[in-house]
């Protein structure tokens, strides 16, 4: 994409405006997602009428209410379900996946590794933010060891998933992860993910900065943001001796490919063939 | 970066009587020559059997790096660095690096040695903003003469360029450098020979009679005080282009986000937490408080100056 396109991307274009502004609380990473995808959505040229967005429950899912386009604000934990029956019934549209950690991982968990299984083509951003922050900061399966939330009065003593490698491990076409202070590399990891032919499942690292972090004294958002990045290590290192990284640092960019069938052929072979021996009434 | 301290020659008991070294400090960027100038000074010591120490910082080999080298020599010395205000000679190799180093030079009777080259690094340009000018230091060589007379510019790349080698101006400096020490051309012209590429020793050769004939031949007299440094490019007028940043204040929430990461510091909460442009001429237009503003508060615009909002 040249300078200058770049330049003419009007965020407005794309939002339900009489709603804005929107719901979340000042700082949260969520909506620096948002402009990361809707700026993704434009420069691909994606037409508003073959975009189909699918949101669970949480400040997460509530992100695609905000964009103006066909949304399906749909049951808690089961946005990949109602992408996958949406995706196999209109093919021709463009479907994407905006969850939450406690919505993908955790109630919805299952539906992740069959959606990575399948490898159907759509793309899942999970905003990962480390808490249940709709219902006022519960654990969550991201929550970090001996962080507070309020179901963890004494600090969390569970480990956490490794949400990537879960994917990739499930066999998802394509795996990426990137933080919002990168604004543009996330927008280029999300195009990444749309252009790929199978399932892609990027994990956005968010901050809930009113209640994970006010709870934890992670500082405000500019602190919250600053020390995500100090935590990641770009793939850009991957290959590089010197990794002036802490060892346990996240990775981002593409961190998995996975060039299998895609889900959608099979299935229509599937379902010929199924119609065919229901005409032939054997 | 390394910083190395080498004796020369072992030290003998302290002669009761010692004279004072003669301490010539040697400066410029990486990438000049500023290690071997000091090197062909420090073998010509050794050679005519004086004691000498040379101590150097070097390594910067990115152009920009500053690199300087202190030989003293004489009959005894002690220190390897040549304490402030005492050098008597200060050969620069880059005009503002010798600009830099004048405090060490003895006011009085220190000779300034200095070719008129700027090598102006990236980093003197702080500020970011387009045509912005840079703080690459500048004083003329009548400046210069105010604080030490005995001084000499000289465009010496200019002269290596003229012989067909530009490499070869530390040569020339160091033809001028050896006007102000008692060593014989021969001595230095073998040393010199001796430390540069074989290809190079004529054209050095020739570097080496050019430098010194100008500081001591009358008929350079005129050209010596004609010497002239170029003053830093004025900043050129940028005035293509609007930029606009629109506020939505209905949709801002304070968070604080944009204010802090500003590169440019631009922007403040006012009284009632709602985001303001608080420095407007510091903008670049670098869009960072647009991509990261959660609440789509910002959107900065730039037009061209014919399409531009009055
Ligand atoms: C079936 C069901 N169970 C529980 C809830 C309550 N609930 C609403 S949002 C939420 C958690 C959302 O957390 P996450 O996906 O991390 O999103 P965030 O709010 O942190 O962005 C829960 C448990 C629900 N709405 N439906
Ligand atoms: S509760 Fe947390 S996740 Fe939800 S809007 Fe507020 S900051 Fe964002
Ligand atoms: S980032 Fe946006 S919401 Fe936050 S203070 Fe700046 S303009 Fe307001």
């Amino acid at each position: 994409m040249t300078e200058a396109s770049m330049h003419t991307f009007e965020i407005r274009d794309y939002l339900r405006q009489e709603l804005m502004p929107h719901f979340m609380c000042p700082g949260c990473g969520h909506g620096i997602a948002l402009r990361a995808l809707l700026w993704a959505i434009y420069e691909l040229d994606i037409d508003k009428d073959r975009l189909a967005i699918v949101s669970g429950i949480g400040c997460s899912g509530r992100v695609g209410a905000y964009i103006d386009a066909n949304t399906m604000h749909v049951t808690h934990g089961r946005p990949l379900a109602y992408a996958t029956g949406l995706k196999l019934a209109r093919p021709d549209l463009e479907v994407i996946v905006i969850t939450g950690d406690g919505d993908c991982l955790a109630i919805g968990g299952n539906h992740l590794i069959h959606a990575c299984r399948r490898n159907l083509n759509f793309t899942c951003l999970m905003l990962n933010n480390e808490v249940y922050g709709m219902t006022g900061g519960q654990v969550s399966p991201t929550t970090t060891v001996d962080r507070f939330t309020t179901t963890t009065p004494l600090g969390n003593h569970e480990p956490g998933f490794d949400s990537c490698k879960l994917a990739a491990a499930a066999g998802a076409g394509l795996v990426g992860r990137e933080i919002t202070l990168q604004v543009p590399a996330l927008k280029n990891l999300i195009k990444e993910g749309i252009n790929h032919p199978g399932f892609a499942f990027l994990e956005i690292i968010s901050d809930c900065t009113e209640i994970y972090g006010r709870k934890n004294q992670l500082g405000e958002s500019p602190e919250m943001m600053l020390s995500q990045k100090a935590s990641t290590r770009s793939d850009v290192y991957r290959n590089t001796v010197d990794q002036p990284f802490r060892p346990n640092a996240f990775e981002t960019g593409v961190l998995a490919r996975n060039d299998r069938a895609e889900y959608a052929d099979n299935y229509r072979k599937h379902v010929e063939k199924t119609m065919d021996v229901l005409k032939s009434g054997d | 970066m390394r910083v190395s301290t080498s004796s020369a020659v072992e030290r003998e008991p302290s002669p009761t009587t010692a004279a004072e070294p003669t301490n010539v400090l040697i400066v410029g960027v990486g990438g000049q020559g500023v290690i071997t100038v000091s090197k062909v000074l420090a073998q010509l010591c050794l050679q005519n059997k004086l004691k000498v120490k040379q101590s150097e910082i070097h390594g910067m080999a990115k152009r920009g790096g500053a690199v300087f080298s202190h030989v003293r020599f004489g009959r005894e010395v002690y220190s390897p660095t040549i304490p402030l205000g005492q050098a008597d000679i200060l050969l620069a190799l880059e005009w503002a690096e010798g600009l830099r180093w004048l405090p060490y030079l003895n006011p009085e009777t220190g000779t300034f040695i200095s070719d008129t080259q700027q090598i102006i690094p990236p980093f003197s340009c702080r500020n970011r903003k387009r045509g912005a000018t840079s703080n690459y230091v500048f004083r003329s060589v009548e400046q210069v003469k105010q604080h030490v007379p005995n001084s000499y510019a000289v465009d010496a790349t200019g002269m290596a360029e003229g012989l067909g080698n530009p490499r070869a101006a530390n040569t020339v400096l160091l033809g001028m450098l050896s006007t102000a020490l008692d060593f014989s051309v021969d001595d230095w012209q073998a040393i010199i020979a001796q430390s540069v590429p074989p290809k190079t020793v004529e054209v050095n050769r020739q570097a080496f009679l050019l430098g010194r004939e100008w500081i001591q031949s009358d008929a350079h007299k005129e050209e010596r005080e004609q010497v002239e440094v170029a003053k830093p490019p004025p900043a050129p007028v940028v005035d293509d282009v609007v930029i606009d940043l629109e506020i939505t204040e209905a949709w801002c929430k304070g968070c604080d986000i944009c204010v802090k990461m500003c590169p440019e510091r631009c922007l403040a909460l006012n009284s009632s937490e709602i985001v303001e442009l608080a420095n407007p001429d510091a903008c670049t237009a670098c869009r960072l408080c647009e991509w990261l503003c959660p609440d789509f508060a910002i959107a900065v615009h730039v037009h061209k100056k014919e399409t531009a909002i009055a």
